[in-house]
């Protein structure tokens, strides 16, 4: 039984970014695989170490900071999950939490939980379109697209990107780097959501949760008709491929 | 000074023109060329005339704002409306222009304007309003707006800023029912009792925690999204007391009855459409009628003739069998759609959905519709997807659960819906986001009489 954990889906529920926990899901299911979803609202008690996949998206300023004071309890059992294998998908303001911290446009540091090595930069243009990148997991490099929209501009320290811009932004509009990865941390600014469609990342992330619990049984290919034409047609759109 | 808003008001005139002899609705394009040309336009207009109401949120604008154009109307009032939805600087100004002697001359009693919540400060500071109504707050195209709360706030420091302003609050929606703390004189309307006591829809109710303290409210029942009966248990904000408030709502396949109380007197209001949504929008209007002195009867008779403007639940008849279309634009909406497609007849659904501009350029809203709901629905047959992201938009309907076998794509609109129109079903439903609207009505028309000589209904009142 796979374990999927939703972080404050009540706070951080920002631009249908619930598809991921659903494409996730469904994924498993259809492949006979069990899963089950706990939702983890504000101030409940959260076991990392039964977790298989745990999902962090974004939310607006306000209820940002009340989640980012609530986690911060919990900073050092999420720390040795993630040094322990944990699969996380953090989104948007999810991705900025687990960094050292946020800088806002008149100075102030608020800080995040400083577990993973980048911080982010207020900016005074927001970032906002459809995005196309490029990345690498298991030895193959494959595109995936989405939608990012941030004002925050993210700077890596000694950590990997998740990947390359090809079309948009990504992290901050000027390195070209998309997301972060850390173990099987992945963080990215894509909207979309990113799951639903780029289902060859979903099903890399299902992988490493089986392998995590030992589980090494082939996982079988599914019909993707419908996924690979929702993502052919924002890639052609963005004229990369 | 002169001359340049009658340049303005010429060269947008030439625009509405030329606009409309190559097909298009020239509902902002004479704004844009005269605001262009003398950036004073909206203003210098506007100042012409008495009275202005401004009609702001995110669902049930359009509508409002028709319906209290056809209230002032029937009083015998002259008035100008952006009626088709164009409601941002832009078509505010082109409403104008429209209604404008050559010379920039407005004889009119009242300017009625739909504004679009981000554009709402730029345009009030220019139009100063007499009224100002608001209806609710939905996540909505949020890629141009930054998050809701934003808007929000925009909204609230500008009515601070606009003197001698009257408004309009639909009590039902504590983003909205807040605004009573502006300092401003407000009448409140909204849903008496558990009229619509249900579940909360969770993956979209936007507001779940207090705008004032930010503790979760307690709700005793909603309406939809989370509009309903609330309370802070943290600062003791709750649903106020309305000065409207709709006592008993039924609804038949073509009408929507209900009791209103305004203030002291009951009035029975008769709506010949059946989106109960709209019960609000009633409500709303009611409440402007207050502020403007119109008797609420009058009101009442008003709206018993209402006709629904493009995609507003409008009704076209296809070989003997009913064709509905209707707007989506966020997933508050969208829900209350598919909740209109649950009857237990069987029938083809149509879904477009563009990204651009208008419709806002990010889709993923899609996720947060409850599009699971339709799982337990085997009465629909067909789902033909169309617009820009058809392929999306069949991708949400199978990890919704609905199999892969029924789901069509047919990204060209007029093949979607010549598609959709051949169903087997015995009705047809069609859904649009905003700039597929237009195109899918043009089709739905010129099919509807080719093929089956079928008039379109001219209005859906046909009291019985």
């Amino acid at each position: 039984m796979l374990t999927v954990c939703h972080l404050y889906p009540d706070l951080l529920n920002l631009y249908g970014d619930r598809g991921n926990i659903i494409a996730f899901v469904k994924r498993c299911r259809w492949r006979g695989i069990p899963v089950q979803v706990e939702e983890i609202n504000l101030g409940e008690s959260i076991d990392f170490a039964r977790a298989d996949f745990l999902f962090l998206g974004g939310g607006s300023d306000r209820e940002q900071e009340l989640i980012t004071a609530d986690l911060r309890t919990r900073t050092a059992d999420l720390a040795d999950a993630i040094e322990d294998g944990l699969v996380v998908l953090a989104i948007c303001g999810g991705y900025q939490l687990l960094g050292h911290y946020y800088r806002t446009l008149d100075g102030t540091e608020i800080p995040g939980l400083g577990i993973l090595d980048f911080y982010t930069q207020a900016g005074s243009k927001r970032l906002i379109g459809n995005i196309a990148i490029e990345l690498e997991f298991g030895g193959h490099k494959v595109q995936a697209c989405g939608f990012e929209n941030h004002s925050g501009q993210t700077f890596l320290g000694n950590i990997k990107p998740l990947g390359r811009v090809l079309k948009g932004y990504g992290n901050n509009g000027r390195d070209g780097f998309e997301g972060a990865r850390y173990k099987n941390v992945f963080c990215s600014y894509l909207h979309g959501p990113l799951l639903p469609k780029n289902s060859h990342l979903t099903d890399y992330l299902l992988r490493l949760a089986l392998n995590r619990r030992g589980d090494k049984r082939f996982i079988k290919g599914l019909d993707d008709t419908f996924e690979k034409n929702a993502r052919r047609v924002m890639l052609r759109r963005m004229g990369v491929k | 000074m002169r001359i340049r808003i009658i340049a303005a008001i010429a060269a947008g005139k030439v625009a509405h023109y030329l606009s409309r002899i190559f097909g298009g609705r020239g509902s902002s394009l004479p704004g844009v060329v005269a605001l262009r040309v003398f950036p004073g336009t909206l203003e210098a207009l506007a100042r012409q005339v008495p009275c202005a109401v401004l009609v702001t949120g995110t669902n049930g604008k359009t509508t409002t704002n028709n319906m209290l154009a056809g209230v002032l109307e029937s009083c015998g009032r002259r008035v100008i409306a952006n009626r088709e939805g164009a409601n941002l600087i832009t078509g505010v100004t082109a409403a104008f222009i429209r209604a404008a002697g050559i010379r920039g001359g407005l004889k009119h009693d009242a300017a009625l304007l739909e504004v679009d919540e981000a554009a709402f400060p730029q345009v009030a500071e220019l139009v100063k309003p007499t009224v100002v109504v608001v209806t609710n707050f939905f996540r909505d195209q949020l890629d141009r707006y930054g998050e809701l709360d934003k808007t929000v706030s925009y909204i609230k420091t500008t009515l601070q800023r606009i003197p001698a302003v009257k408004l309009v609050l639909n009590a039902d929606d504590p983003l909205v029912a807040q605004f009573a703390g502006v300092g401003r004189p407000f009448i409140f309307y909204g849903l008496g009792n558990r009229i619509r006591g249900k579940e909360a829809q969770t993956p979209t109710r936007e507001a779940r925690f207090c705008p004032l303290c930010g503790k979760e409210f307690i709700y005793a029942y909603y309406h939809y999204s989370q509009l309903g009966a609330f309370r802070c248990p943290g600062c003791g904000f709750a649903r106020p007391p309305a000065d409207v408030e709709a006592n008993t709502v039924f609804t038949t396949d073509h009408t929507t009855h209900c009791s209103v109380r305004v203030k002291e007197t009951l009035t029975q209001v008769i709506l010949p459409t059946s989106g109960f949504y709209n019960v609000f929008n009633a409500l709303a209007v009611l409440g402007a009628g207050l502020w403007l002195g119109i008797a609420p009867e009058k009101i009442a008779a008003s709206l018993s003739t209402y006709v629904p403007a493009v995609g507003r639940l409008q009704k076209f008849v296809y070989k003997g069998r009913p064709v509905y279309l209707n707007l989506v634009k966020n997933p508050a909406g969208f829900n209350e759609s598919l909740n209109l497609i649950g009857s237990p007849q069987p029938k083809d659904v149509f879904i477009a959905l563009n990204d651009n501009d208008a419709d806002g350029r990010d889709i993923s809203w899609i996720w947060d519709v409850d599009f699971e709901s339709l799982e337990r629905q085997k009465q629909i047959l067909c789902f033909v997807c169309s617009g820009r992201r058809a392929e999306e938009m069949a991708l949400r309907l199978k990890y919704a659960g609905v199999p892969t076998g029924k789901i069509e794509v047919h990204p060209a609109i007029k093949s979607g819906v010549r598609r959709v129109l051949e169903g087997m079903g015995s009705g047809v439903y069609l859904l649009a986001t905003y700039t597929a609207l237009w195109p899918v009505d043009k089709i739905l028309r010129r099919y509807a009489m080719e093929v089956n000589n079928a008039d379109r209904l001219s209005s859906l009142p046909r009291p019985s």
